[in-house]
């Protein structure tokens, strides 16, 4: 009798074909108070190998949705191309020479960066690092843009890059001298190191 | 507990560790074949980051391209790529549908 029973379990389990949970290490109940306050603990106690496959999917998608977007932006960026009304920069005809002004052109947001040489010439880039846009700032020691995070350096002449890892020179910033005072009139994005585009 | 009930049984169990074995190395398989191709896609979108900054537009095209053959593989693995069967047979071993 109890032999029947044992075969007739075994061919159900066979015919049934149960599917199993795939977790193994599932914790168990082990203080009082889960206990009292039971739940399916299987569902919530690990991360199962189907969520973390979907998880895995989802970031794929985020990774490539991220680097359409990047591409698409610098794309439709390459391609603006727009007239800029002329700014005068407050403070340029008081600057020292071997020193700086911090302004803003063409747009409040797009800061920039006016340099007086030693030879008194004025020279403006953007104050974007052309590696990974930390702004830059006039060393009057060394005489030259500095990017304090990874070291970059431009020449303040021509903004092209003396050493580090930026890729391009700094973005120039055309300016001219109206009785007396110093004018941004219009500004130009610089080549990769290459030449290529 | 007869002889034909124990072979059964002792097959039976031998089979669903078999089978059930087999199943988690195509698991595991998966999951680091999923890894892999998500380091590469970061790695894709810091260049595309690097490249956009550095104004080198000629190379964007070809990496969105990868990032997004990524993407169809990781879909393919999620998808598609699972154990072929889970009919298991007396033996243990696995039997397709046809």
């Amino acid at each position: 009798m109890n032999s029947n029973k044992n075969l007739s379990e075994t061919i159900r389990r066979i015919v049934a074909d149960e599917e199993l949970s795939d977790e193994r290490d599932v914790r168990a109940a082990t203080a009082p108070f889960q206990a009292e306050f039971p739940y399916e603990r299987e569902e919530e106690a690990q991360v199962t190998r189907r969520e973390f496959c979907n998880f895995l999917g989802l970031t794929s998608a985020a990774l490539f949705v991220g680097a359409t977007g990047f591409a698409a932006k610098a794309a439709l960026d390459s391609r603006k191309s727009e007239s800029l009304a002329a700014a005068r920069i407050d403070g340029a005809e008081i600057l020292t020479p071997n020193s700086s002004l911090n302004f803003s052109y063409p747009t409040e947001r797009d800061s920039a960066i006016l340099v007086r040489t030693v030879d008194g010439a004025y020279h403006a880039y953007g104050q974007k690092c052309t590696h990974l846009s930390c702004p830059v700032y006039y060393s009057r020691d060394h005489q030259r843009l500095e990017c304090p995070c990874h070291e970059g350096a431009f020449d303040v002449a021509t903004g092209g890059v003396l050493y580090g890892p930026p890729p391009r020179a700094l973005d120039a910033i055309e300016i001219e001298t109206r009785d007396g005072q110093v004018w941004a009139i219009g500004r130009s994005p610089s080549a990769p190191k290459d030449g290529s585009s | 507990m007869g002889a034909l009930e124990t072979l059964i049984m002792k097959s039976t169990s031998d089979g669903n560790r078999q089978s059930k074995s087999g199943q988690a190395a195509v698991w595991q398989a998966r999951l680091i074949m999923l890894v892999m191709i998500n380091i590469a896609q970061l790695w894709i979108l810091a260049a595309t980051v690097d490249a956009a900054l550095a104004r080198h537009y000629s190379v964007l095209l070809p990496l969105v391209i990868a990032s997004g053959l990524c993407f169809v593989i990781t879909l393919s693995i999620i998808k598609w790529w699972r154990p072929t069967s889970r009919k298991k047979t007396s033996s243990g071993y696995v039997r397709e549908d046809r």
